[in-house]
């Protein structure tokens, strides 16, 4: 069964909500992704993501916020647990 | 989005705006240097010619340094337009503009007509690089942002500021020497004061401040509004300068707009305040007290512009006081609060994206509170002391050139130790440096 870590840093300034999604999301395991309620959409930490083998996904959370997930890149178990939640599935 | 969408060669290298931030200290700590080498005659009055290098040093040399750096920097970021081959634009505006400010204050000082005339080219190359490789990133941006406006209307600004600069120069170095009128000058500090850095600091603010203090948003109408108003406002105030002494119309049109220019920054200032004391973490943080004695000498400045405006008879001290006010306490201040917010963070992200092994400091490592903290009081007493020193030339000029000059050096020693620590973690772990 996947396993969703949650992170909620919507009350953090720069940068330290991307301080620890860096944190959570280097020990992922199998199957795991980070679902992260964030102030805003963390533009600078795509680079950092697409460079150290991740991948993700973003979504408004309704208040100006930002819902982003995030998986290990071949980690097709995790992709597709990110893609029932996005679809409302 | 995705991975596709993004330009990963859109953010500058790190040596991009860093080099504008790590020289900007010290033409400041050269202007204190100036201040205590002149003494008590350096603030005789505005127009004397140790004062008029005194404040290029500062303007040009701190003020303008950082804000091109910055802009460099915040392009990408804030209107999501880069800033065309940013190595070589910076390295070359960087260049024009660190030799172009140490020939105009040497000429100002030394009252060489050839030092400034080399100053204009240096200058003028310089600026006119910018503003084209800044107007030409502006112009591709996407308009409905709402950065982007503020952020094309400071740009315009700066172009005026340069261009009634070079008028001055030159009038200055012909013939005709000392015939620009005080009016010109007025409006080459209005346009490089209340346009350039007025619009860029307001046009930053409605973006950082809310999220990196976690204030509430700055209300639609004035991000909206106001710095089209203010923008709107200046040519029609400089018209109406230049015209007064010929029809009385112009002198009560004058005053009217310095009113609505007064009360649209007191509005900025007071609403800047308002928002950070309802932010969301109550914790004590070193910008933010930098950003609030921006704010407070912002207001301080628009009630002593009104008073000079309206004040009957000249007030030669107050004049001296506005400007420093305007220079040290606004916009230095407001400065100070955006280096040590920028400068840890942009080492910290240009860490991570080396792919440096090992552990990574966080930002309040690479730019601990108990070294900016410190400095904050010596820049709140280095203000306080060329206040003292503007109303009683004399001894007092000294302590003041000295607590500016340990200010400044602290802030240089500061932003210097970050980039320290940004060298040792990749000498230490590093595989390739993008450097």
């Amino acid at each position: 069964m996947p396993s969703e870590h949650r992170l909620d840093a919507r009350g953090l300034p720069p940068p330290e909500p991307m301080e620890r999604v860096l944190a959570v999301i280097h020990a992922l395991g199998d199957g795991e992704y980070l679902r992260a309620f964030l102030p805003h959409e963390p533009l600078p930490l795509y680079p950092l993501l697409q460079q150290t083998g991740f991948d993700w996904q973003a979504r408004g959370a309704g208040d100006s916020s930002c819902e982003l997930f995030i998986w290990r890149r071949h980690d097709d178990q995790a992709r597709s647990a990110v893609r029932h939640i996005l679809d409302g599935v | 989005m995705s991975a596709s969408d993004l330009r990963l060669d859109q953010a500058p290298p790190f040596t991009v705006p860093l080099r504008f931030f790590l020289t900007a200290p010290w033409f400041a700590l050269l202007a204190a240097a100036l201040l205590a080498w002149q003494g008590p005659e350096a603030l005789a009055s505005r127009w004397s010619p140790t004062t008029l290098a005194l404040t290029h040093l500062f303007t040009l040399g701190f003020l303008a340094m950082t804000m091109l750096g910055a802009l460099m920097q915040l392009l990408p970021v804030l209107a999501s337009s880069p800033i065309a081959r940013p190595k070589l634009v910076g390295g070359a505006v960087h260049g024009l503009l660190t030799l172009g400010t140490l020939a105009l204050s040497a000429g100002f000082a030394a009252s060489h007509p050839p030092l400034l005339r080399a100053a204009l080219w240096l200058l003028g190359g310089g600026f006119a690089l910018f503003i084209a490789a800044a107007g030409w990133s502006l112009w591709r941006a996407d308009r409905a942002n709402p950065a982007v406006w503020p952020l094309r209307l400071a740009l315009m600004a700066l172009l005026v500021t340069v261009v009634f600069g070079i008028i001055i120069g030159i009038s200055r170095t012909t013939s005709a020497a000392g015939s620009a009128s005080a009016h010109w000058t007025d409006m080459h500090l209005a346009w490089g004061f209340l346009g350039w850095v007025g619009l860029l600091v307001m046009g930053v603010a409605f973006h950082v401040v809310p999220m990196f203090q976690l204030t509430p948003a700055y209300p639609a109408w004035m991000t909206r509004r106001l710095a089209p108003l203010l923008f709107a406002a200046l040519p029609a105030w400089s018209l109406g300068l230049l015209l007064a002494p010929q029809h009385s119309f112009f002198t009560v049109m004058a005053n009217a707009l310095a009113v609505v220019i007064g009360l649209g920054l007191a509005a900025f200032a007071i609403v800047t305040l308002r928002l950070q004391s309802q932010r969301r973490r109550q914790l004590p943080d070193v910008t933010l007290r930098f950003w609030q004695l921006a704010m407070t000498s912002l207001l301080a400045c628009v009630v002593m512009g009104l008073a000079l405006r309206f004040a009957p008879g000249n007030f030669p001290r107050l004049e001296l006081m506005l400007g420093t006010w305007l220079i040290a306490g606004f916009a230095s201040s407001a400065i100070h609060g955006m280096l040590y917010k920028i400068v840890p963070f942009l080492t910290w992200l240009h860490l991570h994206e080396q792919n440096v092994r090992g552990t990574l400091p966080n930002m309040k490592q690479i730019m601990p509170d108990t070294r900016t903290r410190p400095q904050l009081w010596i820049h709140g007493v280095a203000l306080l002391l060329v206040t003292v020193a503007i109303l009683h030339p004399g001894f007092w000029v000294y302590p003041a050139a000295a607590t500016l000059a340990l200010s400044y050096a602290w802030l240089g020693w500061n932003l210097s130790s970050a980039y320290a620590v940004f060298r040792r973690h990749v000498m230490e772990g590093l595989i390739n440096p993008k450097m």
